[in-house]
C-alpha cells in the first residue's frame, strides 16, 4: 500500500523511505489517522525535518494525494482552481449546497474539507441543527461573528474513517488514489461525497459535524509562498535570490577547508624553550588571507544577464571576507591582454596578470561559447599559462550542464581549466575543488 | 500505560493546536518529539506545563558543549565505590584496637555493583512510566551526543555501566520525551528520523496578544496592544536579533507595575527598551530608525 509514496516524496527533495510507511502504519493502528488531514499532519511530523522542508512537503502531499500539481510560483488557491479534483468535487458541493459560493469561498471550504483533522472534530451535530442555523435569524448571526470571535466552521461532511478496520481502510485508499490517477471523470472522491464519507451520503447535508481550532489549510496556503518554508534551488543558476546561498558555499568551504599543518619554524621556537624538547606545534590554514582574482567575460549577448548577478556575488564575498579581490573583463577568451574596466577599454597585459602571487585563486566567468577559430593557440597557450601559474583556479559557466557536451570551446576550455555550473552548488564544488589544490609545484 | 490523551495547552500556556497534535502524535507513537523554532517561542515551556497540569515528573536534562551519555544515562560512581570496599578492613582494624563504633556504607553493598550507579535524568524517566524527560537545547551538544541517542531511542533501552543492568521500557510506557532545539547546529539526519519533528512559527500579533494574557492576565487591553505595535515593528526592521516572546514578557512585567496610562506614554518613549534589543548594534539601529529617546513622542504608533 503506497508503495510509491516514498517515490513521489522524494522527487520533491524530501527523506521518505520504507520506514515512512511503518510509521504511517502504525499511527494508523494507534488511530492516528481519521480523516484525509490527519494524513497530512502525521506525514509531516515524520518525513519534515527542517522548516524549508513543509514547502515541498505541502506541494507532494497536494500531488499525491490530490492530484493537485502546484507549479513552481503558482499559490495554493490558484493550483487548486485549476485542478481537476477541485473541479469535481466542485460540481458535486454545489449540487448539494443552496447558495452559490465565489471562488474564494469554495476553496476555503475545500481547504476545510482537506486539512479537517480529528482534532478539529468537536462533535457531530444533528441535520436539525444545520436546518435550525439556516433560518432566517442567519443574518443577525451573521452581524455577530464579524465583530467577535470567528465563526465556527461547520462542515457538511468528513471522511470518518474510524469505522473501518486498518487494511480496509489501506485499501480503500490506495483504490481512490490510484482511480484518481486513471479516471475520466466521475468515480472517486477523496473528500466531498461518494465512497468516503459516512455523513452526508446521499442526502444532502442532513448530517454534519462541528469543528474548531485552526484550519490546516490557512498554514498550507502560507506555505505556498513562502521563501522561508522552501530550499533555495542550489541548481539554479545564479540569481540574486540564492547569491546569499552562494556566497555561504564559498565561504563555508573555505572555512571547512581549515586544516592544520604542522608549522616547523613555531616549534623549533618553542622547542628550544623548553630546552631541547620538542613538541610539534600545529597552526591552521584558516588565517590565511584569501587572495582572489575574477575574469569576468562581458562581451556579447550571451553573457549580460548573468554579468550583474556575478559581480554582485563578488562585491559582497569582497565586503565580507575577501578583502584581497580584483576583478578584470574579458570578451570570449583571452589573449594577450584583460581589461580593468567594464568597457574594456583600459587593460593590463597578461604577464602583469600572471605577476600577481601564485596564492591567488582566480575564477573564470564566461559561457566559453564562441567561434571554434577563436580560440586559437594564442589564446589557449594564455589560458594554459593562467592555468600553470595559477593552481587553484576554476571556471563557472552559466551555460546547463546539458548544452556543454554540445559545445565545441566549452570541451576545449574543459581540458584547460576545470569547470562547473555557475549556481550555488556548481560554486561549492569548484570551490572544494580549488581547496584541494596545492598552490606549490 | 503511558498517557496518550490529546493536551491542548493550560491556563498558564498557551500550546498551538499544531504542536500539540504532534506533541500528542509523538507520545502515541511513543517517539521523541523534537522541537525547533525561533528562541523564546515556548519549547522549552511545552514539557514543564504539560508535566505540572497532568501532574506527571518531569526530568530535565539541560544539553551543554560538554554533554555526554554518561551524564544522561547513568555514571558509576568510583569513589564512593573504592571508599566503601576499603570500609571492611577499617572496621575490622577498628575491632583489633577494641572500637566498638563502626563505619558503615550507607546500605550500600559492594558486592552489588548496581549500588553505585548514579543515574541521569534519562535512566531516571526510563524507569518511571508515565514520566515527561526534557532535553534541553541539544544543539549545544558535541555532535557525538545525539548518535549516542539512538540506540536508546529506537531500543527503548539503556544499559549501565559496570553493573550491565538494563533499563528497558515498554512502547507504551515510554516516556513522553521532548526535544528542544535552536538549529545552531544540523542534527544528524539519522537523530532526526527516529523523532517526530514540529518547527514552531513565530505567533502572529493574535497569537501573541493571547499568550500575553495567559502571562499578565492584570495587564490592561490598551498598554498590551501598544506594547505589540512597537514589538512587531521592532521585529519587522530586521535587525540582527529579532525581539522573542520571552523578551516582550519580561518588557510587560515591567510595565505592569506602572499605572496603565503611564505605561502606555513609557512604551511610546520605548522606555526599557534594552529588554527588547540585545545587541550594540541593533539599538543604534533602533535609535537612528525610529528615535529611542526622551524627545520620541511615539507618534508614530498611534
Amino acid at each position: 500500500m503506497f508503495s510509491s509514496l516514498p517515490e513521489k516524496f522524494r522527487s520533491h527533495g524530501l527523506k521518505a523511505d520504507v520506514r515512512t510507511l511503518l510509521l504511517l502504519r502504525k499511527a494508523m493502528q494507534k488511530g492516528l489517522v481519521k480523516t484525509l488531514g490527519d494524513i497530512y499532519n502525521v506525514l509531516k511530523g515524520i518525513i519534515v525535518k527542517g522548516p524549508t522542508d513543509l514547502g515541498p512537503f505541502t506541494k507532494a502531499y497536494y500531488e499525491y494525494f490530490l492530484q493537485v500539481p502546484i507549479q513552481p510560483g503558482q499559490t495554493l488557491q490558484d493550483a487548486i482552481l485549476r485542478s481537476e479534483t477541485f473541479a469535481q468535487w466542485k460540481t458535486q458541493f454545489l449540487d448539494e449546497a443552496d447558495r452559490d459560493l465565489n471562488d474564494e469561498e469554495l476553496v476555503n471550504t475545500f481547504l476545510d474539507q482537506v486539512h479537517l483533522t480529528s482534532y478539529d472534530i468537536k462533535e457531530v451535530v444533528s441535520g436539525k441543527e444545520i436546518w435550525d442555523k439556516d433560518n432566517p435569524d442567519q443574518e443577525d448571526k451573521d452581524a455577530v461573528d464579524q465583530e467577535g470571535q470567528p465563526a465556527e466552521r461547520v462542515l457538511d461532511k468528513m471522511a470518518d474513517y474510524s469505522e473501518l478496520s486498518l487494511e480496509e481502510l489501506l485499501e480503500r485508499m490506495e483504490k481512490v488514489r490510484q482511480q484518481q490517477k486513471t479516471q475520466h471523470g466521475g468515480g472517486s472522491h477523496w473528500i466531498g461525497t461518494g465512497g468516503i464519507s459516512p455523513y452526508g451520503h446521499g442526502g444532502a447535508a442532513k448530517n454534519g459535524i462541528r469543528v474548531g481550532g485552526q484550519g490546516g489549510g490557512k498554514m498550507a496556503r502560507k506555505v505556498m509562498g513562502d521563501k522561508n518554508y522552501f530550499p533555495i534551488d542550489r541548481d539554479a543558476l545564479l540569481n540574486d535570490n540564492n547569491i546569499d546561498a552562494a556566497l555561504a558555499s564559498i565561504k563555508g568551504v573555505i572555512e571547512e577547508s581549515a586544516i592544520e599543518k604542522l608549522d616547523v619554524p613555531e616549534t623549533i621556537k618553542s622547542g628550544l624553550k623548553r630546552g631541547g624538547l620538542f613538541i610539534p606545534e600545529m597552526s591552521s590554514e584558516k588565517n590565511e588571507e584569501l587572495k582572489v582574482i575574477v575574469l569576468i567575460d562581458n562581451g556579447g549577448y550571451s553573457m549580460a544577464p548573468y554579468v550583474r548577478s556575478v559581480q554582485n556575488l563578488f562585491r559582497k564575498m569582497k565586503t565580507r571576507f575577501a578583502h584581497d579581490l580584483e576583478v578584470y573583463y574579458f570578451h570570449n577568451t583571452i589573449y594577450n591582454h584583460v581589461y580593468t574596466d567594464e568597457r574594456r577599454t583600459k587593460s593590463i597585459s597578461i604577464e602583469k596578470l600572471l605577476a600577481h602571487d601564485k596564492a591567488y585563486r582566480v575564477f573564470f566567468i564566461g559561457d566559453a561559447a564562441m567561434a571554434p577559430y577563436e580560440l586559437n593557440s594564442l589564446s589557449i597557450e594564455s589560458i594554459k599559462s593562467l592555468a600553470h601559474k595559477f593552481k587553484k583556479a576554476v571556471w563557472l559557466n552559466p551555460e546547463p550542464l546539458k548544452y556543454w557536451p554540445h559545445t565545441y570551446t566549452i570541451q576545449v576550455m574543459k581540458q584547460l581549466i576545470p569547470m562547473f555550473p555557475l549556481t550555488p552548488s556548481g560554486i561549492e564544488r569548484a570551490v572544494r575543488a580549488m581547496n584541494t589544490k596545492s598552490i606549490e609545484g | 500505560m503511558a498517557e496518550t490523551s490529546h493536551w491542548t495547552g493550560s491556563d498558564k500556556y498557551l500550546c498551538d493546536p499544531a504542536l500539540a497534535q504532534a506533541f500528542h502524535m509523538a507520545r502515541s507513537l511513543g517517539m521523541p518529539l523534537l522541537i525547533e523554532g525561533e528562541p523564546g517561542t515556548g519549547k522549552t515551556e511545552l514539557p514543564i506545563h504539560y508535566a505540572k497540569d497532568r501532574g506527571l515528573d518531569l526530568e530535565v536534562y539541560p544539553v551543554g558543549s560538554k554533554s555526554n551519555v554518561e551524564q544522561f544515562v547513568a555514571r558509576f560512581d568510583h569513589v564512593k565505590y573504592l571508599r566503601d570496599s576499603q570500609i571492611e578492613i577499617l572496621n575490622a582494624q577498628r575491632e583489633e584496637k577494641g572500637l566498638a563504633s563502626k563505619l558503615t556504607t550507607g546500605n550500600r553493598n559492594p558486592e552489588l555493583l548496581k549500588d553505585y550507579v548514579v543515574k541521569g535524568p534519562a535512566a531516571i524517566a526510563y524507569s518511571k512510566p508515565n514520566s515527561v524527560l526534557l532535553i534541553d537545547e541539544i544543539d549545544k551538544a558535541p555532535r557525538e551526543f545525539p548518535n549516542d541517542l539512538l540506540y536508546a531511542l529506537s531500543h527503548r533501552k539503556f544499559i549501565m555501566p559496570e553493573s550491565g543492568e538494563v533499563i528497558e521500557v515498554s512502547e507504551e510506557d515510554m516516556p513522553a520525551i521532548v526535544i528542544t532545539s535552536n538549529r545552531e547546529q544540523e542534527l544528524p539526519t539519522a537523530f532526526k528520523g527516529r523523532c517526530i519533528y514540529h518547527y514552531i512559527d513565530f505567533p502572529d500579533q493574535e497569537v501573541m496578544a493571547k499568550i500575553i494574557e495567559k502571562h499578565h492576565p492584570r495587564l490592561d487591553e490598551k498598554v498590551v496592544r501598544v506594547a505589540l505595535d512597537v514589538f512587531y515593528h521592532l521585529r519587522r526592521l530586521g535587525l540582527e536579533r529579532a525581539p522573542t516572546t520571552r523578551e516582550i514578557l519580561n518588557w510587560l512585567k515591567y510595565m505592569g507595575e506602572i499605572a496603565p496610562k503611564e505605561a502606555v506614554k513609557k512604551i511610546e518613549g520605548l522606555h526599557g527598551i534594552g529588554a527588547l534589543i540585545k545587541t550594540q548594534g541593533d539599538m543604534e539601529r533602533v535609535n537612528r530608525l525610529i528615535g529611542a529617546d526622551e524627545n520620541f513622542g511615539g507618534s508614530r504608533f498611534n
